[in-house]
Order: C-alpha cells, then sequence, then structure tokens
C-alpha cells in the first residue's frame, strides 16, 4: 500500500502532522465540553496549522464525492457501506465522513484521521463542490437533487447550478464521472458539463424549483406521469434540454441496472427517498469497481446513519429521530411517521436558515387525526401552520418540556427536527 | 346558495419559493371559519386566469420568474380586467416588484416592464435586505397595528405619486431603507415581507378580506391564541 498524500515536502509534511496533533487536542476538549464530535474543531486548528491542508490532504486517493440539497449524509453512508463491502479485509483503505461535517475543515478532519487510506467517501456541501473538483479531482461524484434550502442565504438556487457547471467544464477531461438524478432539470443541466454522466432515474416527486429551463429560462413542460414517474418526463420546447435516458430506474423499492435486470434493494433505512439515495450510490459503487451484489450487502449495514431514523431513549422518552431541513424533505419524512403522537421541533439559527416561511410549503394537512406537539424556539410558527391545517396540536417551546408531555404516549414516538434540534437530540442521547 | 368566494394564487411554480401560498391558505380558511364558502384556485402559467376572483395573491419568485410571469399575465389579460372590476390583488415581493412600473433583474441590471398595476420602479439596492421586519401599520379606522414578517430582496422600490406606502418601518429596510414599507393604490397591494405576512399578521388578512366583500368581517375567536403567542413571540425577538 502506498502511503498518502506521498510528494509532500517535509516541511508540508510535518506541518500536517503538527495540525493534526494539535487539532486532535481540541477535538478531544470540544467532546469533553459535550460540544459536539470536535470534526470542525479538529480541521480549524489543522488548517491554521497548516493552509493547505484541505488540498494536501485529497491527494493521492481515489475519492467519490456525494453532493446536493437532501439525502448527503444517507447516501455517503450507503456508498461507504458499499465500497467498504467491496474492499473486504482491507475495509481500512476506506475513509469517509460519516459525521456529516462535509465544509472544508470538516472534510480536513476525517481525512487527516485516515492518512494511510487510499479511497475516500466525501459528503461534500453544495458550496465546497467547486474546490472538490478542482482540488480533489474526484473520479465519481454524485449529484443528488437541487431545492429551495436556506434562502436566507441562498438567494438563487440556480447559482449554485451554475457553480458545479462551470467547475465541471473547468476541470475537462480531467473531471469526475457525475452520477446525475435525470428527474432534476437543475442537475441534469449542470452535470451536462461532465466528461461522463451515469443517468439515474430516481422517481422524485418534487418539482416546485423546477418550473423554469435552467438553460434558457423557457417553462418546462412534463408529460405521461406513471407510477414509476410520478411527475411525467420533463422536456425544455425552448431548447435542447430535456430529460436523459437513464441508465439505471428506481422501480418500486427496486432498481433496474443498465443491463434491465432488477434488482430489490431491501434497505434498514425507510422512505422513498432513501430508494432513490440507494439507486444513485449504486450506480457510483459500480463505477468504483464494486460488484452490485457486495454494494446491496453493504447497503444493508446502514441503519441510522449520523442519527437519521435512530430509534433511542431521550430523557427517558422512546423516539425515534427523523432530520428534515427544508420542504422538499418534510414532503418525504411527513409520510413516515407512523405514531398517534408526534414532536415536532423548529429552529432557526443560521444552520436551520432564519426565515421558517417554507413551514407554508409543507403539506402538514396529511397529520389531521395525529396529535402534534409542538417545540424548539419557531414551535408557535408551527403551531399557526397546524391551526390552519385544522392538525390537533399543543405547543411547548423547550424540548425537555416537550418530550415529558410525550412521554404519556406510546413509545416510541415519532420526531421530526430542524438541524440544530436535531443535534440536541442526539447529544441528549448521547449519540454524538 | 352563493358562489364560493374565489381566492386565486397567481402562478405558485413562479412565484412561491418563500410559503406566500399561506396567504391564500389564511384568506380562505378565515372566510370558511366564519361561515362564509371560499375556494383557493391555483392557476399556472399556461392556464387561463379566471376574471371573477375576489382577491389575487401573488408571492416571491427569482429573476427570471418574474419575467415570465409579467409575460404570462401580459398575454392572460385577465387580472388586468379583474383589478378593473374591483378585485383585490395582494403581491408580496417578486409579486409586488412586477406589479410595478419596472424592475431590475440579473448582475446587469436588465430593465422589465412590470404590470403597471402600482406607481412603483424597483431598482437593485446597495446591500440586500435580508432578516426580520416590524413595521406600523395605520389601519382605515386609525388604529395603528404591528405588522411583522421576514424580508428577503435585492430589489429597492420607489413609489410614484399615485401610490402610498402601506406602513412605516420600526425595524428592517422596507421599500428602500427610507422608512416605508409596501404600496397600495385602489385595491392593489404590495409588500415585501413573508413569514407569511398573513399568518403573521391576522388583522391584515382580515382587512383584505373586507376590501373584497365590502363589508366589515366580525372578530374571530378560532386561532387568536396561537397568532397572539406567535406576535407575542415575534416582535419581542426583532426589538431585542
Amino acid at each position: 500500500m502506498v502511503p498518502v498524500p506521498r510528494d509532500l515536502t517535509s516541511f508540508d509534511r510535518v506541518r500536517l502532522a503538527a495540525g493534526t496533533v494539535l487539532g486532535d487536542a481540541a477535538a478531544w476538549a470540544s467532546r469533553r465540553l459535550g460540544r459536539g464530535s470536535g470534526a470542525s474543531i479538529r480541521g480549524q486548528i489543522l488548517t491554521r496549522v497548516q493552509p493547505d491542508a484541505f488540498r494536501l490532504l485529497l491527494r493521492g486517493r481515489r475519492i467519490a464525492a456525494v453532493t446536493g440539497t437532501n439525502g448527503k449524509t444517507t447516501s455517503t453512508h450507503l456508498l461507504a457501506a458499499a465500497v467498504r463491502e467491496g474492499l473486504g479485509a482491507d475495509a481500512a483503505r476506506l475513509v469517509t465522513n460519516a459525521d456529516g461535517a462535509n465544509l472544508h475543515y470538516g472534510i480536513a478532519s476525517a481525512l487527516a484521521k485516515a492518512p494511510k487510506a487510499d479511497t475516500a467517501v466525501l459528503e461534500t456541501d453544495e458550496r465546497v463542490v467547486a474546490d472538490m473538483i478542482a482540488h480533489g479531482r474526484p473520479e465519481v461524484l454524485v449529484l443528488l437533487n437541487f431545492s429551495r434550502d436556506q434562502l436566507d442565504r441562498n438567494h438563487e438556487i440556480k447559482f449554485l447550478g451554475r457553480a458545479w457547471r462551470d467547475s465541471l467544464t473547468a476541470a475537462g477531461d480531467a473531471g469526475p464521472v457525475v452520477i446525475a438524478n435525470s428527474d432534476d432539470p437543475l442537475v441534469t443541466w449542470a452535470a451536462g458539463a461532465a466528461r461522463r454522466v451515469i443517468w439515474v432515474d430516481t422517481a422524485s416527486t418534487w418539482v416546485a424549483d423546477a418550473a423554469l429551463c435552467p438553460n434558457c429560462g423557457d417553462l418546462l413542460t412534463r408529460e405521461n406521469p406513471s407510477a414509476d414517474a410520478p411527475t411525467g418526463r420533463w422536456d425544455c420546447p425552448g431548447c435542447d434540454l430535456t430529460e436523459p435516458q437513464a441508465d439505471y430506474v428506481v422501480r418500486g423499492d427496486a432498481v433496474e441496472l443498465p443491463d434491465h435486470t432488477v434488482r430489490e434493494l431491501t434497505l434498514n433505512v425507510p422512505g422513498k427517498f432513501n430508494v432513490s439515495n440507494a439507486a444513485m450510490a449504486l450506480a457510483a459503487a459500480v463505477e468504483l469497481g464494486v460488484p452490485v451484489s457486495k454494494a446491496l450487502t453493504g447497503f444493508r449495514t446502514v441503519r441510522s446513519p449520523a442519527g437519521r431514523f435512530a430509534v433511542t431513549t431521550v430523557n427517558g422518552v422512546g423516539v425515534r429521530l427523523v432530520l428534515s431541513k427544508n420542504p422538499a424533505g418534510w414532503a418525504e419524512s411527513l409520510p413516515l411517521l407512523e405514531t398517534p403522537t408526534v414532536v415536532l421541533a423548529i429552529d432557526s439559527v443560521a444552520a436551520d436558515g432564519k426565515d421558517v416561511s417554507w413551514l407554508w410549503d409543507v403539506e402538514f394537512e396529511q397529520l389531521r387525526g395525529k396529535k402534534v406537539i409542538c417545540t424548539g424556539p419557531r414551535a408557535y410558527d408551527l403551531a399557526v401552520r397546524l391551526a390552519y391545517a385544522e392538525v390537533e396540536h399543543e405547543v411547548s417551546v423547550d424540548l425537555t418540556d416537550a418530550l415529558r408531555i410525550a412521554s404519556i404516549a406510546p413509545q416510541p414516538v415519532d420526531l421530526i427536527a430542524t438541524y440544530t434540534p436535531f443535534q440536541k437530540l442526539l447529544k441528549m442521547a448521547g449519540l454524538r | 346558495m352563493t358562489a364560493p368566494v374565489k381566492i386565486v394564487l397567481v402562478y405558485q411554480s413562479l412565484l412561491g419559493i418563500y410559503g406566500d401560498q399561506g396567504n391564500s391558505l389564511v384568506l380562505a380558511q378565515r372566510l370558511r371559519w366564519r361561515g362564509i364558502d371560499a375556494e383557493v384556485v391555483v392557476v399556472e402559467p399556461g392556464d387561463p386566469l379566471p376574471a371573477d376572483g375576489a382577491i389575487y395573491c401573488m408571492g416571491g419568485g427569482e429573476d427570471n420568474a418574474q419575467t415570465t410571469a409579467v409575460r404570462e399575465l401580459t398575454k392572460d389579460g385577465s387580472l388586468f380586467a379583474a383589478v378593473d372590476a374591483g378585485a383585490v390583488v395582494f403581491a408580496v415581493c417578486a409579486g409586488y416588484q412586477i406589479c410595478g412600473q419596472t424592475f431590475t433583474i440579473g448582475e446587469t441590471d436588465e430593465v422589465r416592464e412590470g404590470l403597471g398595476l402600482l406607481d412603483v420602479t424597483t431598482t437593485r439596492g446597495a446591500t440586500r435586505a435580508v432578516g426580520e421586519i416590524l413595521t406600523r401599520w395605520t389601519r382605515p379606522d386609525g388604529s395603528e397595528y404591528l405588522l411583522s414578517g421576514f424580508e428577503n430582496h435585492g430589489g429597492y422600490t420607489h413609489l410614484g405619486p399615485d401610490a402610498t406606502p402601506l406602513a412605516r418601518v420600526e425595524r428592517g429596510i422596507g421599500n428602500a431603507g427610507d422608512g416605508t414599507e409596501g404600496a397600495v393604490q385602489g385595491r392593489v397591494i404590495g409588500t415585501y415581507p413573508h413569514g407569511p405576512v398573513l399568518a403573521r399578521n391576522p388583522a391584515l388578512a382580515d382587512h383584505l378580506l373586507g376590501l373584497a366583500l365590502d363589508r366589515e368581517l366580525e372578530p374571530l375567536g378560532r386561532v387568536q391564541s396561537v397568532h397572539e403567542g406567535l406576535r407575542r413571540e415575534r416582535i419581542a425577538f426583532v426589538r431585542r
């Protein structure tokens, strides 16, 4: 096995090593203080000592990067599990940022912990994709989807798509093979600049952010909806952009492969969107040389990626934790709710998005018949939304109080949270 | 049996990225809860816009969506006929901008013609206005009501002589950092805040319904406490 990164100067090497030691110490302190996994602080300290850490640590590895608005963490776990299964006894050659820390610091932190791993599966924030392509030269790039998210700082959804497209164009023949969701017009447009694309028809249902052609601005048309293509094929009447013929196609809970055989996925993570995520991960795994059957075996080891869908105990109350961050995510997660009483936790600090108007883009009417406990700093915004949806609810802003109220219901109680309360709950459950 | 009051949601796929469709739901429910039949009609580009709507709602959207919406509404023509016949238009953010005479799009600030329903013009401001906003609205009876919401706009709007501001800014930017927020001209009302703004400010919703029905509506006890809880929390937050 080749030690990586191998072509560093000794000065770079010393600074990387020193930064890693200091970063480790900071991460340890952070964990001791109960401030989280410490991945980000480790990356920050490391980058202060070695400003080039992100670029240097990416060098000399086979990289698969995963990005998109929703499903990044779960898809990264699925792909990493497939690759791990493919490596068998050599599984230590794999590094991945399993904790969901997907900015420069988080990625550098994960890589610094595994200097000898020559294969990396990296969840990558949408805004870091351009740097990942330029500095990491990934072999495979998975583009999951695009939808409205944190509009208080991402004003135009198309802006990120253009950045992806530009960096794929700049990379040219040295760029990655892109695994792209053919149901998503903006992803399709961005991926069109790649040297090679594997298209996956994910049977997605969220179309609210794809009214206009990202290429020419004309109104997109959709035709022939069916069970496997619930929103129909999309096409632009004004230019050449059209839904590509897919190589992999989601069919119910199964995936049709390029050779037209259909394989059942039997995942241990719930929901149609995780079938889509798994189809994307499968295409990526095959591209990395993992046999289909090994990839499917690997998928079944994924149960609660970074705490998502974990059935656990918080303050003595049994709960199932679901994370949802934006309307497309909530549209997928609300149908998963199975219990008669549910807890919904809403916050609006920077990581959640400061504007919670998106609550009105979510069809909460489907919760009629259930009892909802509204919690988190924006519990009242949710309560007004539920009042107009005519859903029975109760407000308890404090998370601990809300859990106490939930404790009288049959357990585990289903709980959906935005990012910040979700992280709080993981900490309270001792899961991070 | 009278026909239901028609609330028309104009081009949700183009002018609906900030949850502003909630405004039409709030309007319809506040009628239904008073025993008045109401329906929300969602119209997409290419579909004919009904000319017999009581209230037409438009929300926020991106630059290209604004241009497309103006083109389609102009081609359709029914909105202008409805306004002439006395319909209420309630337009938020990008919807507010396109109701004006002109607005600009893109990094090169290309000028686009608006619908001309409001005597306002919009150009790109020095800094984008993003954050909680609180304004003071003087109601028809002279009393003051605080309007709270979340603004997120790059365009700054200046009022001409035929339009009057909807409210005065206490916190936030509003039209152009000049102390005014929104515009009113006849029965056309434009404003920047999302939230959606009618979910945050039920009195404004009832004002629109009163205009559309040409009568004062009795107070609505239902959902009042949850509205008060939200208003207390949001107003304290923006003032702290």
